[in-house]
C-alpha cells in the first residue's frame, strides 16, 4: 500500500497567497475564534502530564555536584566519602563519561560544553560529578560529600573586559558545531573569548556621521536574568531494548535532542527516542541539550533508568539571559531624520556558548531598530565569561537591543524638541524599503502599531505630570524582530475511520497554547470542530521532525505544515469520493466528516473507508512540510536579500508613577501592541502579549541575578523576585494588529515574544518624562532611580 | 537532606517534652514556611521536627481577655488573623499590615508563633507588636513565663525563646484612648516581597500633645527595634509635619542598616527616614482609638 503524501521541497515552498482583501472576506469557523485551550481542564484537575512528575520503575535519581569556583583546574575528585554512604549506587565523573563517549562535548553553536567537567571548570555551579541513588535525599547528601580540589585560575566576568588583551582565556580552542545552517559560518578559533563577531554594513557610516548635524552616543546595559519556569528542567533516560535509549525530557527541541544525543553516542538517530509532555513554562530555558546527554550517559553506564530533576535553585546555574553592553552612536539631520547609526554590542554569553552566537547575530542585525537609515554599521561580539551560560530567553536578545535604541531615540527626540511619537513616525522603515541587511521590509505594519499606541494612550491629550513627591510620566517604544531562518517543520494529520483526527507534530506546548492553535488550523482545513481534534505530543518515534519550539516560529512554520498536512488528507478523501461518485474533484467539498457534492450526493466517512479499504475502517494520512526560503548573509557585510520569513513588529506604552522620595516606580498603565498577521486564537494571542509584557516588567523593574565572584547570591525565588499579581498594572491591555501575512497560515505570524520587546524602554522613557532622569542600565530598581534623582539634584546618596 | 524524625504530639506538654535543648537539630515546625526555606538551603538539617499541627484547639484561637486585651494562640494562621473581627477592632494597624504580608498562600499556612520565633528581622508584625506593647507566653517542661516582645529579639535570627520552649500565645494589651498608629511597609523588589524597611509608629495624644511615642524599625536593621531618639523627639510636642520630619531624621541617624540585595545601607537609611515620616503622617490622619 502506498500512502499518498505531499512533501513540499524547501526550494518551492511558497504557499499560495490570495490577495489581502479576499483573505479577510473568507468565512472561517475555527480560525479566529477564541476557543478555550484544549488542555484547560486537565491543567486544573491535575491530570495534565508533566515530565517532572514521571517516575520509572527501578529508577535512580541523580544529584549534581557543582563547581564552587568560577574558573579553575580540577586537581582531584575524591568520591570515596560519598560512595561510603548507604544507598549510593554510583558517582559519575567526566572521566567516566569519556569511557562511553570519547568526545563528550556538545552545543548547538560550538562543541564546547562537556557533559561533566573535564580537567577544568569555567563557572560556579558547573556540573562536576553526579551521585546516583534510588533515594533522592541520599543522593543529595552524598553530593555534598564529593570532594573536589581546584587550582584556581583568574576569572573574568565583565563582557567588555573579557574581550580586552590580557584577559584570561576561558576556552583554549573552539570547534563549531555545524548543525544549524544559519550558524555554519562560525569558525574554529583559539586564544580569544570572542566566539563570534557578526557585522552588518549598510551605506557608509563614517560619511553619515561626517554629514550629520548632530551626533549622539550612549552606552546602555542590561543585567543577567533568568527564565524562572515553574517546572524546573528535568530529564529521564531508560534503556530501550538491547540497543536503544528512551529520553523523557522537558524539552522545547525534541528533534534536536535526538540528533545531538545520537551524535554524541555515535548511534543512528533511530535508536534514540525522545519524548516530551506539557512543559511548565520554558521561555528558551529548555532548548538544545540541558540534562539529556547527562541522563543518557548515566543510564548507559549503570544500565538503569536515571532521572535528574533540577531544583529551582539549580536553574540559576543552568541557563540565563544574556547581560549586554550596547554602545550606540547616532547621527541626526536637522529635520529629525536619522542619517547614520553605529551599534556595537558585547553579549555576555557566560562559560559556554549554548545558542549565544545566534542570539548575538540574529538580534544584532536588528540593532539599528525598525528605522529607515541610510548608513548603518552593526557589530556584535558573542563573549565568553565565567558567568553561568546564557542562551535564549523569549526574544533571543531583542529586548537588550531595543532597550538601547529606543532609549536613545527618546534622548534624541527630547534633545531636538520633537515629540517622541512624531520622531518615530519620521524615521520608520516602511514596507518596500530595504532594511540594513538589504532585505526588503514586507508585511510589517509599523505605522499601524504606532497609530494604535497613540490611540490607546490618548497621546494627543495633554498629560498631567502630577505634583508633590509622586510624579507621573508616560513613554513609548517600538521594536522588531526577524523570525529565525532557515528552519523546517513537518506535520502529519491522521484521519481515522470515524472521521476524527489527530495531529502529530513535534511542537511542544509549554503554556503558549500551541496544541489549541494547531487543532484550530487542522479543524479549519478539514471543516470539523477544533474540540474534536487531538494533538499528539512530541515523541520522536511517532511525531515528525521539527526544528524546535522557539523564536515565535511554531504558528507560522508548524501552522503551515499542519495546514498542508490537513489539505493533503482532505485531498485524498476527495479523490476517493471523486473516484467513487465519478465526479470532478472540484465538485466536492469535505465538511463535518463527509464529502458533499454540488449535486447533493453525500459520502460519509464510513462510505469513504469502505471505498478505499473495502471495510469501514482505515486511516488517511496527510503530510505537510514547510521550509521558508532564506539566503545566508554575506559574512563580511551581513547583506542578504532574504534574511527572514517574517518580521514581528511590536510597540509598548506605559504610564507610570514614580515616588521621588523612594525611587519606586509603579506602572499604572501598560499597553502592548503586536503585529500578529492574523490571530488564530485572539484570546490566546492577547494573553501572550500581556504575559510577555508582565515578564518583561519584572526584568525592567527589579529582576537581576546578583553575583559575588561568580556565585549567584540570590539563587532562589525567595530572593530573586518575579512579578506577582500586585505588580501587574491596573490597566494592562494588549492590542492585536491584524493584516494577514501573505505566507502565514491563514495570514498568521508568531506572537510568543512580541510582547517582550518594547516594555523596558517604554518605562524608562516614561521615567524620564516624569522627572527628567535618564537611567541607562536595567533594572530600574528603586535604589538606582533614587540615586539618579539625587545625582541630578547634586546631593548624591553615599555609595555604601 | 538526611533522614529525620517527624513527630506530631497532640498536647503542648507532649510537644515541649519532645524538644531537646542539647540537640540543635530538634525544632518545632508550625506552618513550615520559614523552616522549609532553611532546610532547602541546608542552613538547617533536622534530626527531629516536632510538628505543632495537632495542637489546634486552644492554641489556634483569637479571643478577648478579661482586661480587654487580645489573646492570640500561637498556631493561629496569618490569614485567620487578617480576617479576625476582634483584631480588626482592637488593632486595625495589624489587620492592614497582614493584607500585604507576603501572599495568600503563605498567609494561609504561616502562624503567628512561627512568625515571632523565627527571629528573622524581615517580618512585618514584630515592629507593630513592639509598638503595641505585646508580650508572648513561652512554655517549657520547666514551666511558663511571659516575655515582652521588646525583649524577644536579641539579634539576627536570635530570640529569647530557649531551645526547649514553645510560644503558646501572644497577648496584645488593650490600647489606651487617643492612640494613633500606622505601619509603613516598603518593598524594593516585587510587591509581595519581604519588606526592605518596615516602620511602625504609635503615639498617644493628651490635649493635642504627644504624651507618649513609640517608633519601631525592622528589616533594614539586624533585628526589629524601638528607636528611642525618634520617640524622644516626638514626646511632648504637637503632631506636626515638621515634628514628624525631625523624628524621622533622628531615626535615620540612629539606625545601623545592613546592606543586602534589597539595598545598600545608605539607601535603607534614606528609606527609614522617608517611611518613619510617612508612617507618622498617616497615623495622624488615621482614626485614633476610642474609649469603650
Ligand atoms: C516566600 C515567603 C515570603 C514571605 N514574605 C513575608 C513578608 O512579606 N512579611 C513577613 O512578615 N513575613 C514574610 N514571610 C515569612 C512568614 O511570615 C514566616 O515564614 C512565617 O510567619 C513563619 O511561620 P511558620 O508558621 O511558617 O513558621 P515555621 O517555618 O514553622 O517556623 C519558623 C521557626 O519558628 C519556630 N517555631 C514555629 N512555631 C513555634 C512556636 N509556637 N514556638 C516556638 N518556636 C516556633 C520553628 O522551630 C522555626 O525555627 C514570608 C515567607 C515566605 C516563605
Amino acid at each position: 500500500m502506498t500512502i499518498p503524501a505531499r512533501f513540499t521541497e524547501p526550494a518551492d515552498t511558497t504557499v499560495e497567497a490570495p490577495p489581502k482583501a479576499k483573505r479577510k472576506a473568507a468565512v472561517r469557523r475555527e480560525v479566529g475564534r477564541s476557543i478555550p485551550r484544549l488542555e484547560s481542564h486537565a491543567k486544573v484537575d491535575g491530570s495534565a502530564e508533566y515530565i517532572y512528575h514521571l517516575r520509572l520503575p527501578g529508577m535512580l535519581q541523580g544529584k549534581i555536584c557543582r563547581s564552587t569556583v568560577p574558573h579553575g583546574r580540577i586537581v582531584r575528585i575524591d568520591a570515596s566519602a560519598a560512595l561510603a554512604i548507604e544507598g549510593v549506587h554510583a558517582v559519575i565523573t567526566g572521566e567516566d563519561i569519556r569511557t562511553l563517549i570519547p568526545d563528550p562535548y556538545y552545543g548547538p553553536a560550538f562543541h564546547d560544553q562537556p557533559i561533566l567537567a573535564i580537567g577544568k571548570v569555567r563557572y560556579v555551579g558547573e556540573p562536576v560529578a553526579v551521585v546516583l541513588a534510588a533515594d533522592l535525599h541520599v543522593a543529595e547528601e552524598a553530593a555534598d560529600q564529593v570532594v573536589v580540589e581546584y587550582e584556581p585560575l583568574e576569572p573574568v566576568f565583565d563582557e567588555v573586559a573579557a574581550t580586552k588583551p590580557g584577559a584570561p582565556i576561558i576556552h583554549d580552542s573552539l570547534r563549531p558545531a555545524g548543525m544549524f545552517p544559519d550558524l555554519q559560518y562560525l569558525k574554529g578559533r583559539s586564544g580569544t573569548n570572542v566566539a563570534l563577531d557578526a557585522r552588518v554594513l549598510h551605506g557608509d557610516v563614517e560619511k553619515g556621521f561626517a554629514e550629520a548635524d548632530q551626533v549622539f552616543e550612549n552606552v546602555f546595559r542590561s543585567r543577567k536574568v533568568v527564565h524562572a519556569t515553574f517546572e524546573p528542567t528535568v530529564s529521564l533516560a531508560e534503556l530501550n531494548g538491547s540497543n536503544g535509549l528512551t529520553i523523557h525530557t522537558s524539552s522545547q527541541s525534541p528533534s534536536y535532542v535526538r540528533a545531538e544525543v545520537s551524535r554524541l553516542l555515535g548511534w543512528p538517530e533511530n535508536r534514540v527516542r525522545v519524548r516530551t509532555a506539557f512543559l511548565g513554562g520554558s521561555f528558551g530555558a529548555k532548548l538544545y541539550i540541558k540534562l539529556e546527554a547527562l541522563v543518557a550517559a548515566c543510564a548507559l553506564l549503570v544500565r538503569k533508568p536515571v532521572r535528574i530533576g533540577l531544583t529551582m535553585e539549580e536553574e540559576f546555574y543552568t541557563i540565563t539571559k544574556h547581560g549586554a553592553t550596547v554602545r550606540i552612536k547616532t547621527g541626526m539631520a536637522k529635520d529629525g531624520r536619522i542619517v547614520a547609526r553605529e551599534v556595537e554590542t558585547w553579549w555576555n554569553g557566560g562559560a559556554y556558548a549554548d545558542i549565544g552566537p545566534r542570539v548575538s547575530q540574529k538580534s544584532g542585525f536588528t540593532a539599528a531598530g525598525p528605522y529607515d537609515i541610510e548608513n548603518v554599521s552593526l557589530i556584535n561580539y558573542a563573549v565568553y565569561t565565567n558567568d553561568p551560560p546564557a542562551g535564549a530567553l523569549r526574544g533571543f536578545g531583542i529586548s537588550q537591543i531595543v532597550w538601547a535604541y529606543e532609549c536613545q531615540n527618546d534622548i534624541i527626540a527630547r534633545s531636538l524638541g520633537i515629540d517622541p511619537l512624531e520622531f518615530r513616525r519620521r524615521n520608520i522603515l516602511h514596507d518596500g524599503r530595504p532594511h540594513a541587511t538589504g532585505t526588503i521590509m514586507t508585511n510589517a505594519e509599523i505605522d499601524e502599531v504606532l497609530d494604535r499606541l497613540s490611540d490607546r494612550m490618548h497621546w494627543d491629550v495633554l498629560f498631567d505630570h502630577g505634583s508633590g513627591p509622586v510624579r507621573r510620566g508616560r513613554g513609548l517604544a517600538i521594536g522588531f524582530k526577524a523570525c529565525i531562518a532557515p528552519t523546517t517543520s513537518v506535520a502529519v494529520v491522521n484521519v481515522y475511520g470515524d472521521g476524527s483526527c489527530c495531529v502529530s507534530c513535534s511542537t511542544v506546548d509549554m503554556g503558549q497554547g500551541s496544541d489549541t492553535a494547531m487543532a484550530q488550523i487542522a479543524a479549519e482545513t478539514l471543516g470539523i470542530s477544533t474540540e474534536t481534534v487531538r494533538v499528539i505530543h512530541p515523541d520522536t518515534d511517532v511525531t515528525p521532525y521539527d526544528m524546535a519550539t522557539l523564536g515565535s516560529r511554531s504558528t507560522y512554520h508548524m501552522g503551515n505544515a499542519v495546514r498542508l498536512a490537513a489539505e493533503d488528507a482532505r485531498a485524498q478523501l476527495l479523490r476517493i469520493a471523486a473516484a467513487t461518485l465519478q465526479t470532478d474533484i472540484e465538485e466536492l467539498e469535505y465538511r463535518d466528516g463527509a464529502v458533499i457534492s454540488r449535486s447533493g450526493a453525500r459520502m460519509t466517512m464510513r462510505g469513504l473507508m469502505l471505498a478505499r479499504f473495502g471495510m469501514q475502517a482505515g486511516t488517511v494520512i496527510g503530510m505537510g512540510t514547510f521550509t521558508p526560503p532564506y539566503t545566508k548573509p554575506d559574512p563580511r557585510t551581513g547583506q542578504s536579500p532574504q534574511i527572514t520569513p517574517y518580521w514581528m513588529l511590536a510597540g509598548a506604552a506605559a504610564e507610570i508613577e514614580v515616588d521621588t522620595e523612594t525611587g519606586r516606580i509603579r506602572v499604572t498603565k501598560l499597553v502592548n501592541v503586536g503585529d500578529v498577521g492574523c490571530a488564530i486564537n485572539p484570546a490566546i494571542a492577547k494573553r501572550q502579549l500581556n504575559g510577555a509584557g508582565t515578564m518583561q516588567l519584572g526584568f525592567t523593574l527589579f529582576e537581576e541575578m546578583r553575583f559575588n565572584e561568580g556565585q549567584v547570591i540570590n539563587a532562589s525565588l525567595a530572593d530573586y523576585k518575579i512579578p506577582g499579581m500586585l505588580d501587574v498594572p491596573e490597566d494592562l491591555s494588549a492590542e492585536l494588529v491584524e493584516f494577514p501575512h501573505e505566507h502565514g497560515p491563514f495570514g498568521a505570524k508568531g506572537v510568543g515574544e512580541t510582547g517582550m520587546f518594547s516594555v523596558s524602554p517604554a518605562i524608562a522613557n516614561a521615567l524620564c518624562d516624569a522627572i527628567g532622569v535618564r537611567i541607562m542600565e536595567l533594572p530600574l530598581t528603586p535604589e538606582r532611580v533614587l540615586r539618579a534623582i539625587r545625582e541630578s539634584e547634586n546631593r548624591p546618596l553615599e555609595s555604601e | 537532606m538526611k533522614n529525620f524524625e517527624l513527630v506530631e504530639p497532640s498536647t503542648i506538654d507532649e510537644a515541649v517534652a519532645l524538644l531537646d535543648p542539647e540537640d540543635t537539630g530538634v525544632r518545632a515546625i508550625a506552618g513550615g514556611t520559614a523552616l522549609m526555606l532553611m532546610m532547602k538551603t541546608r542552613l538547617f538539617q533536622p534530626t527531629r521536627l516536632v510538628s505543632l499541627r495537632r495542637l489546634n484547639g486552644a492554641l489556634r484561637t483569637v479571643r478577648t481577655d478579661e482586661n480587654g486585651g487580645l489573646r492570640i494562640g500561637a498556631l493561629t494562621t496569618l490569614t485567620e488573623l487578617e480576617h479576625s473581627p476582634l483584631v480588626a477592632k482592637a488593632v486595625p494597624v495589624m489587620s492592614r499590615a497582614l493584607r500585604t504580608l507576603s501572599n495568600v498562600r503563605i498567609r494561609n499556612v504561616a502562624t503567628i508563633g512561627g512568625h515571632l520565633a523565627h527571629g528573622d528581622p524581615h517580618m512585618d508584625l514584630p515592629p507593630i507588636l513592639l509598638t503595641l506593647g505585646a508580650r508572648v507566653r513561652a512554655v517549657s517542661s520547666r514551666g511558663e513565663r511571659w516575655i515582652d516582645v521588646a525583649d524577644l529579639f536579641l539579634g539576627y535570627y536570635q530570640t529569647a525563646i530557649a531551645r526547649d520552649e514553645l510560644i503558646a500565645e501572644v497577648d496584645v494589651p488593650l490600647q489606651p484612648v487617643n492612640v494613633h498608629t500606622w505601619y509603613a511597609k516598603f518593598t524594593a523588589l516585587s510587591a509581595d516581597d519581604w519588606p526592605t524597611v518596615g516602620t511602625a509608629v504609635w503615639y498617644r495624644l493628651e490635649s493635642g500633645v504627644i504624651a507618649e511615642a513609640r517608633v519601631a524599625v525592622s528589616a533594614a536593621t539586624e533585628r526589629p527595634m524601638r528607636v528611642p531618639s525618634a520617640e524622644a523627639a516626638l514626646t511632648g510636642s504637637s503632631p506636626t509635619v515638621q515634628m514628624f520630619a525631625k523624628a524621622a531624621d533622628a531615626a535615620a541617624d540612629e539606625v545601623h542598616p545592613l546592606a543586602d540585595i534589597r539595598g545598600s545601607a545608605a539607601y535603607k537609611r534614606e528609606m527609614v527616614r522617608v517611611h518613619v515620616r510617612r508612617a507618622l503622617e498617616h497615623a495622624s490622619r488615621a482614626r485614633s482609638t476610642e474609649a469603650e
